[in-house]
């Protein structure tokens, strides 16, 4: 930090004489740069928490379902598209400052500000299926029941879906069959939340190696003259 | 020119995951899974029994492709390929390294960490103040 606030400094020493309109330029973008830095460190330890979370879930689901029910034999080999999958924004494609990343989670880009955190208490589940369903019959109520009962062990059976993303990600659950424990599907979720994080670290890296870029030419520009 | 890769017009591209077993299995839940018509997926499962060669060709792999935007890669795995992970330089796809289970995050070996550490060393300063 103090080595970066010393470069600034020097930067404005040396090009006072000749152009005052980069001396902001170049603050600006030493404090992009640190913001950036700070937050793709604070999003790591958060993404870090999630995935802890997550494989503790896992375990959990193949403690009461057994390993076998568990595996990775019994992942979907057959042809299939990803159900989650990236946006790119197309301006300057290849620029790196001009970068985006967004989440299209289960096909629906509208999906992507649905956030998990109700998933400790299971209690949004039915406010998510209810946002989202305008067309369908109704909500769900076995797994918001099931939730509040605290019963970890018991498995439950697969619901009939109520909107798309619910028939989604329940399409990727039946890869490990019909009877699956309440902690997979928490687990599921962990790991949508930690996809999150990982876009927007995605879209930080960007911006820390733009501006990374913009700083280092920068003090090259100065040790030339 | 034909794209074989199953990209929309709208630049959607897939999520690569090289990492353990449960980190895998945990991601495919969230639906980034990918295999197309010739069985290729957009993941390697990284066990004791992969070879580096095998990391290695497929992070290779998985960096040319043009329908992946994300290299998710578990730092112990991306720690057995550190030169191709610290010379990969494309904005596209963007290597995030990820913790694993058994081997916590170390800000000193993440490649974009790294890369950016020289701002912050004495000698970016001295050789800017001669």
């Amino acid at each position: 930090m103090a080595t970066a606030s010393a470069v600034a400094t020097e930067g404005r020493f040396e090009d006072e004489e000749q152009c005052e309109g980069s001396i902001p330029a170049r603050s600006d973008d030493v404090l992009e740069f640190l913001d950036s830095l700070d937050a793709y460190l604070v999003r790591m330890e958060s993404l870090s928490s999630q995935l802890r979370q997550g494989w503790f879930e896992l375990a959990s689901a193949r403690h009461s379902m057994g390993p076998y029910r568990i595996n990775r034999v019994l992942l979907d080999h057959k042809d299939h598209s990803a159900a989650t999958y990236l946006l790119l924004n197309d301006d300057g494609y290849n620029e790196r400052s001009n970068l985006q990343f967004r989440l299209c989670k289960w096909g629906s880009p509208s999906n992507t500000e649905e956030t998990m955190e109700g998933k400790h208490d299971n209690s949004n589940i039915t406010d998510h299926a209810s946002d989202s369903l305008l067309r369908r019959r109704g909500a769900i109520q076995s797994p918001v029941e099931e939730s509040k009962d605290n019963t970890p062990t018991k498995t439950s059976t697969l619901e009939e879906p109520s909107s798309p993303i619910q028939s989604e990600r329940l399409k990727s659950l039946s890869v490990f069959g019909t009877l699956i424990s309440p902690k997979l599907r928490t687990a599921q979720l962990s790991f949508e939340s930690a996809l999150e994080s990982l876009v927007e670290m995605a879209n930080l890296r960007s911006s820390v190696l733009s501006t990374y870029e913009k700083l280092a030419k920068e003090l090259h520009e100065a040790k030339a003259r | 020119m034909a794209g074989r890769a199953p990209i929309a017009a709208k630049s959607s591209a897939l999520i690569a995951m090289i990492a353990d077993e449960d980190t895998v299995t945990g991601f495919l839940l969230a639906g980034v899974g990918n295999v197309d018509l010739r069985r290729k997926t957009n993941y390697l499962i990284v066990d004791s029994k992969t070879t580096v060669k095998a990391i290695e060709d497929a992070f290779k792999e998985f960096t040319t492709r043009e329908d992946i935007a994300i290299v998710l890669i578990s730092q112990y795995v991306a720690n057995m390929i550190r030169l191709h992970v610290d010379t990969y330089n494309k904005p596209v796809p963007a290597i995030l390294e990820i913790p694993s289970k058994d081997h916590p995050y170390d800000p000193a070996h993440d490649s974009v960490l790294s890369r950016v550490k020289y701002l912050f060393s004495t000698e970016s300063v001295a050789s800017g103040r001669r």
